[in-house]
């Protein structure tokens, strides 16, 4: 394996977290944006753009093609475990959020709807993921 | 497991970039095995002590804990 592809692997990482973290936040604001104005359409605009313009950002921050290919593993070994370690936080955080959910869910399932809750978790899981990379990557 | 990697690199006067290169990995590997965060593997630990002209028990010796 070369050099080049390590540092490629390690660009494609960092741009992955920071990734998750935009679309974590922008899933958790149109998740929860609901429950205090009642209507989600215009946070629902803004967030799907700023959701696009961070994907473009980081499309065209990290070079990537149309040409380049989705790898499930990262060749380097330390990446590849981080990767699988973060996996592990995405599982756990999923599980305590959902168990959070549960507990508190009488007060809640009025004004909640599935499609809300499902973004949510799909929010915490983008979040956890980013935040484990950037928490595992430091020096 | 303590290792004494950092010395060695240090003393072949290496930074952790130069050595990332040199064994074809990551300078965070580098950087979380030098501070003990993460454990190689034997292929990688193998390479390291290869770079320096040296063993695997010279640049990682087991604690009382492990």
């Amino acid at each position: 394996m070369k050099q080049q592809d390590i540092k490629t692997e390690e660009k494609l990482m960092s741009q992955n977290a920071w990734f998750s973290v935009f679309m974590g936040i922008t899933l958790l604001i149109i998740s929860g944006y609901p429950i205090i104005g009642n209507t989600s359409a215009p946070l629902l605009i803004l967030g799907s753009a700023a959701f696009l313009g961070s994907f473009l950002m980081f499309v065209i921050r990290g070079g990537f093609t149309w040409r380049m290919k989705y790898h499930l593993t990262y060749k380097d070994e330390y990446l590849n475990t981080i990767d699988t370690i973060a996996y592990k936080h995405v599982v756990l955080a999923l599980l305590f959020s959902m168990g959070t959910v549960y507990l508190f869910s009488e007060g809640l399932t009025l004004h909640i709807s599935h499609s809300m809750m499902a973004t949510f978790y799909l929010a915490i899981m983008c979040l956890a993921y980013g935040i484990s990379i950037f928490w595992q990557s430091r020096d | 497991m303590q290792n004494h990697i950092a010395e060695f690199r240090k003393k072949a006067g290496l930074s952790q970039q130069e050595l990332a290169d040199a064994i074809n990995v990551s300078r965070k590997t580098i950087s979380t095995v030098e501070t003990s965060r993460f454990t190689p593997s034997v292929t990688i630990a193998l390479k390291i002590a290869r770079q320096f002209n040296t063993t695997v028990e010279l640049l990682f010796t087991l604690e009382e804990v492990d």
